[in-house]
């Protein structure tokens, strides 16, 4: 079975075109990132985030007249997968008697015919929360520093600087994309925690990989054909690796939507981000990693761009 | 088939290697079924009687994250500035002032306290030694004072937290250091959050009590004995032979308590041995009413805080008599340290109390000389010494430690009634145990079904050679598995994640290399050729790509926490599984495959 003949695309001729598409989704993003602003979880925040499970239906209302007569009227709540599931989040620190002991009292007082289990409670004191922002903060530069060393080593500088502008391309437009969709889609809980910056890292070690896929087939084609031009040449390797970019990622892409459906409520939002991440990892491996290389020879020179 | 003898080799024994690394794992799942289907004493007495072989399966299981299992998790930060306060020898307004100061800094920025204080009193043209250590000591010592002091008290709250966790009676707890000052507790199937939180933030008990007197201690575990002997039924079919010669279970069966709480001839009169296997059942035969009846109201039995290595590699914990009314507790020690008796060469401990506290100690000591006083931490206890002769001004020596690591437990200890190390709760995270079974199975389904998905479509587009790739998923599977295992590992929730992903990398790994096959089959080669092409030239993009992924799980590691640790170690195992599986097995298997028959092989 094959589902690619020998292609032939002009992949680098429209790439004009879709730096505008790229520039108005990401500038579309940024400005929701503005506006709209991310959803952060407690991680980050710190507070006091609780997720109760009824056994039978409540109103979201009825429980944030709770929450108010506890004196916790800032806190956010939602439903969590199902209406018997609530979150309830706060940035409300707690002294001495817990803030989630508060709001479990005036639950219990509230609902007394319809008993509640704690599925899930955490409390993080605002240092930790500012530390753990910190580290993630940390680990996303660190890890593109290391990924730009390790591709100009073995590439040249030029590919290492297209992989790093990919890759930043692929993290605002994903962070701009969950901005747009938080709180658009119901029962789809888009909070920045830990999970999500583990499913940058992921986006960014899979985005990576697929570009070096790509540049090494323009390392292999360039000592091949050492006549070709560039474009001509970039637009080979390209086409070369089509196929082997369509079932890869299509297989990711799979892997991904079952983890989004089958994954229970904690994996949803992982598999959701990663899902917009591949997607745009392996058009920006196109037309910002290529197409940067493109670029840099025609500012500076075919020379400057050996591999 | 010769030249291929050493890669069928590394094949089989990988993943031999791998399954014996597991196989604990699916014991234990075994056991826990087992479990499940017997009722309360059916259950508690296949415990007893596998206990060995359950418990090494559980040390070597491959461990569930809370997330899984359901748990709690608890951050502690000892306060340290509190310590230096408390060190202070005056706290006048000045004084009181730079805590204050330095209070608020430790809110905003990521120093040591200690470092603060220093600059406080430097702003301030100050010397440290108005508050700190003697008046000619320079900023230079005093800090090295309290760093160490610092340093103590942290040391100080882990003894603590992990001698009451372990009287708490929490299977499989994890308490370790964090930083500088923070101790991480993970308490696995726990959900009372109160109890915990009081466990572990109370201020701690050190006590002085009484040793009971043996012979009195001796007619109360016979009595004990006695009742346990009358539930045994009485074999008739042996004659009662003479006593002195009794088989070992023989004695087990006329002596149930006895033959479990050892009593040790060489050991003080009035303590037992029970050896660590035993513990748990001698805590609940004393824990039984009609045995609570037989034991005098002024006494109770009192577990030893550390357990002791016997011959034939067992461990021992010493249970200890002691009267129920304490003599002294601990907010009368003032200091105390651990040294070397230079006359002796031997460990000891000297301690320091208050003058009120001397005062009874004198009057204490002297009433009981050659008795037993057992110095108790949260109802553990540590050390039980003989009052050698009437101690006046409250300098006390303790000797008789084995070697200067268990002296210093001991002036912990000591110090633990009197200087608290105050911690306070930073971060704490529950997961019910639903929640942790509702992932389980969300995380399982999902990842059968995707791996399913996969494998067909690898089977579908690529053929003989998507089997292979099938098969080297498997053993990739297993071996990320078999590792995780080797190295003690635990699972979570992000770590499944993680799994899922190396999966999809291996497979990327395998399209790689048909992809460049089909490339080099349509070029005109031999299948041979092309085979051996493929592999070569899809090298050095599979190596790149899997070392730049390598690369962030690395740097993921080291800076991420918690949940993204789990996350980047099964990452990185998985790409050097797959790296192992999805490129050098396969290949191997097709170089031995294209040596034989080309004509079973199709790339699709």
């Amino acid at each position: 079975m094959r589902f690619f003949k020998k292609t032939s695309f002009k992949f680098m001729e429209i790439r004009n075109t879709l730096y505008v598409i790229s520039g108005a989704v990401i500038t579309a993003g940024l400005i929701s990132l503005f506006v709209k602003g991310l959803d952060y979880g407690i991680d980050f925040l710190g507070g006091t985030e609780l997720i109760v499970q009824f056994q039978n239906e409540v109103a979201i209302g009825d429980v944030r007249d709770v929450l108010n007569r506890v004196g916790i009227g800032d806190a956010e709540v939602k439903t969590f997968g199902s209406n018997r599931d609530i979150l309830i989040r706060t940035i409300e620190q707690g002294k001495g008697t817990t803030v989630s002991e508060r709001i479990r009292a005036g639950l219990s007082e509230q609902f007394a015919g319809n008993p509640f289990t704690v599925l899930k409670e955490d409390a993080i004191g605002p240092k930790i929360g500012a530390e753990l922002r910190l580290d993630a903060l940390y680990a996303i530069i660190f890890s593109l520093i290391a990924i730009l060393l390790y591709i100009a080593f073995r590439f040249q500088f030029v590919y290492g600087l297209g992989a790093i502008a990919a890759l930043a391309h692929d993290v605002l437009l994903t962070l701009g994309v969950l901005s747009i969709f938080n709180g658009v889609i119901p029962n789809l809980n888009l909070e920045i925690n830990q999970n999500t910056v583990a499913a940058f890292l992921t986006l960014i070690g899979l985005s990576v990989n697929d570009t070096v896929v790509i540049f090494d087939r323009i390392r292999e084609n360039k000592k091949n054909f050492r006549t070709m031009g560039l474009i001509e040449l970039i637009n080979k390797s390209i086409n070369e690796t089509l196929s082997r970019t369509i079932i890869t990622m299509g297989t990711i892409v799979l892997v991904l939507a079952v983890l989004f459906i089958f994954g229970g409520e904690v994996n949803r939002g992982f598999a959701f981000t990663l899902l917009i991440g591949i997607s745009t990892g392996t058009y920006s491996s196109i037309y910002i990693a290529s197409a940067i290389v493109v670029e840099w020879s025609e500012r500076f020179g075919k020379k400057a761009v050996k591999a | 088939m010769r030249k291929h003898r050493s890669k069928i080799f590394i094949i089989v024994a990988s993943v031999a290697i791998s399954l014996w690394f597991l196989y604990p794992t699916y014991q234990d799942h075994q056991t826990q079924n087992t479990l499940k289907g017997l009722s309360g004493l059916d259950s508690l007495q296949y415990i007893e009687e596998n206990e060995a072989s359950i418990r090494q399966d559980r040390l070597d299981r491959i461990k569930l994250g809370l997330d899984l299992q359901g748990g709690m998790r608890v951050v502690l930060e000892v306060d340290v500035l509190k310590l230096i306060e408390d060190l202070a020898k005056n706290k006048d307004d000045a004084f009181q002032e730079i805590i204050k100061e330095v209070r608020s800094g430790t809110q905003t920025t990521e120093e040591q306290p200690v470092k603060l204080l220093r600059r406080a009193f430097e702003n301030r043209e100050m010397r440290m030694s108005r508050y700190y250590g003697n008046l000619r000591d320079d900023n230079n010592e005093i800090t090295a004072f309290l760093d160490d002091e610092s340093t103590k008290a942290i040391d100080r709250a882990m003894e603590i937290v992990r001698n009451r966790v372990d009287q708490y009676g929490v299977s499989e707890p994890s308490i370790q250091k964090l930083g500088g000052t923070r101790i991480i507790v993970e308490l696995p199937g726990v959900s009372k959050e109160e109890e915990v939180r009081q466990l572990l933030q109370g201020t701690a008990l050190l006590e002085f009590k009484l040793l009971k007197e043996p012979d009195v201690v001796y007619r109360v575990m016979e009595s004990i004995d006695k009742l346990l002997a009358a539930e045994n039924p009485v074999d008739t079919t042996v004659a009662p032979a003479d006593t002195t010669e009794l088989s070992a279970e023989e004695f087990a069966r006329q002596h149930p308590f006895f033959s479990v709480a050892i009593i040790n001839p060489q050991a003080f009169p009035g303590e037992a041995i029970v050896d660590e296997e035993n513990r748990e059942k001698v805590r609940r035969i004393l824990e039984r009413e009609d045995v609570q009846r037989l034991i005098p109201n002024d006494m109770q039995f009192l577990w030893s805080a550390k357990s002791r290595f016997a011959n034939e590699g067992k461990t021992y914990f010493t249970l200890y008599p002691v009267l129920r009314k304490a003599e002294l507790t601990g907010g009368v020690v003032i200091n105390a340290r651990a040294t070397i008796d230079p006359n002796y060469n031997q460990p000891i401990v000297t301690m320091e109390m208050s003058s009120q506290g001397a005062r009874d100690w004198a009057r204490i000591t002297g009433a009981n000389i050659e008795k037993r006083i057992a110095i108790i931490l949260d109802n553990a206890v540590f050390s039980a010494p003989v009052v050698r002769n009437k101690i006046i001004g409250g300098n006390s020596q303790i000797e008789g430690m084995e070697n200067l690591d268990e002296a210093r437990l001991l002036e912990i200890v000591l110090k633990a009634g009197a200087l608290p190390a105050p911690v306070e709760i930073v971060e704490q995270r529950s997961v019910g145990p639903s929640l942790g079974e509702d992932s389980i199975m969300a995380g399982m389904v999902s990842s059968i079904v995707a791996t399913l998905i996969t494998m067909a479509f690898m089977a579908l587009y690529y053929r003989t050679g998507g089997i292979v790739a099938n098969v080297a998923l498997l053993f990739c599977l297993l071996f990320i598995m078999g590792v995780l295992a080797a190295f003690h590992g635990t699972l979570t929730l992000p770590g499944i994640a993680g799994v899922i992903l190396t999966l999809a990398i291996a497979v990327d790994a395998n399209v790689l290399v048909y992809e460049r096959i089909r490339e080099e089959v349509e070029l005109g080669k031999t299948l041979r050729a092309a085979v051996e092409a493929g592999y070569n030239r899809a090298w050095t993009a599979i190596i790149d790509s899997n070392l730049t992924t390598f690369i962030t799980g690395i740097i993921l590691y080291q800076f991420g926490s918690g949940p993204i640790q789990g996350f980047a170690l099964t990452l990185m195992i998985g790409i050097i599984a797959s790296m192992l599986s999805a490129y050098w097995f396969t290949k191997w298997f097709f170089g031995i495959l294209t040596d034989r028959k080309t004509t079973a092989i199709s790339f699709g």
